[in-house]
């Protein structure tokens, strides 16, 4: 039985109402995963290099933005992390990301390896990088760079309070206080 | 992402977000068709207009890390968004690409977002998101789930 033009796009105006796709059995899960993943190994084999970039760029675009977006915090060292995969997935050798930004490849390696942070000179030259790179492949918010680096500074700093604050609130005095605009 | 009201053309940004324990009281099946309550334990999501609580569309997902893939178990937008004289236009594609920006955050090139809808409208998830179908499932996966992602990831 074929079906009229009619009822064709009524089942189209409707199809977008809902899918309900749950699997009714172990078995019936299993034997449709196995024909899927035959099929998918096929096409990923024909993946080529630079979809396969472009697939990782968004990856870690969509992993900053999970981290910025999360509320519990988090240490570690984030943006030096996000750094690494952002220049092993685009270069062979980061020296050549170093060449690229014209800065010394020492310089990138300590802040790679959290020894020095970076200056305002380094961000702004990853931004103008990463807003090129990301032109063709995604939307791509050119202060995610910053956003992460100072999240994760404030997250570390939050989290080794019981360490630091000792010490700092010693040197910490409020020498008028509210109360003294009190009436008397 | 946006959704379009279809009256107007206007644009309106929205918000996908976990589904609280208090939202399954309003989920009934009157508007929303399916049993949402069966869903209670499962990974679900509501998407409503930015600074609004009403809820438009939801979607049910399982991680299959094993496989690199997320199946949408459930997918549903609210009566008033149904056929031709829908409010608003966008919220199903919407639904998919939040799946699918799961996946390529979890598992990069490998990911695939799967569904498995009734032969009749499967055609419909074939042409409008370019999915593949293997057997009775249909998936999306690279390059296409790029595509699909970028159609849809903008704020404007």
């Amino acid at each position: 039985m074929t079906m009229t033009s009619k009822q064709n796009k009524s089942i189209h105006a409707d199809a977008e109402y809902g899918v309900d796709s749950r699997y009714h059995s172990t078995r019936e899960r299993e034997s449709e995963a196995v024909a899927l993943m035959e099929a998918r190994i096929k096409k990923m084999k024909g993946l080529s290099g630079e979809e396969i970039v472009r697939a990782r760029l968004l990856q870690l675009r969509l992993k900053m933005e999970e981290f910025l977006a999360k509320s519990a915090y988090d240490k570690g060292n984030y943006f030096s992390e996000c750094l690494k995969i952002y220049i092993d997935t685009i270069y062979s050798k980061r020296t050549s990301f170093a060449n690229d930004i014209e800065i010394t490849p020492i310089l990138l390696s300590q802040i790679i390896n959290n020894h020095r942070a970076p200056n305002e000179e380094f961000f702004k030259k990853l931004m103008i990088h990463s807003e090129k790179m990301y032109r063709n492949v995604c939307e791509f918010q050119q202060q995610i760079w910053y956003q992460v680096y100072y999240q994760e500074k404030l997250n570390n700093t939050l989290l080794t309070q019981d360490i630091w604050r000792p010490q700092i609130e010693e040197h910490v005095r409020i020498s008028e206080p509210l109360e003294k605009y009190n009436k008397a | 992402m946006n959704i379009v009201e279809t009256s107007t053309g206007k644009k309106f940004p929205i918000e996908v977000l976990p589904v609280e324990s208090t939202d399954y009281k309003s989920l009934v099946r009157n508007r929303y068709y399916f049993d949402w309550n069966c869903e209670r334990y499962q990974e679900v999501y509501k998407l409503c207009k930015a600074g609004s609580d009403d809820i438009l569309g939801l979607i049910s997902l399982e991680r299959i890390p094993e496989e690199w893939r997320i199946h949408i178990r459930l997918l549903t937008v609210s009566k008033e968004n149904k056929g031709k004289e829908k409010k608003y236009d966008g919220i199903t594609g919407i639904l998919i690409v939040f799946a699918a920006k799961i996946a390529v955050r979890e598992f990069g090139e490998l990911a695939c977002v799967s569904l498995k809808p009734k032969s009749q409208i499967a055609q419909h998830y074939i042409d409008k998101y370019n999915m593949n179908i293997t057997g009775m499932t249909l998936s999306i996966e690279m390059p296409e789930i790029l595509d699909l992602i970028k159609q849809y990831d903008h704020d404007q």
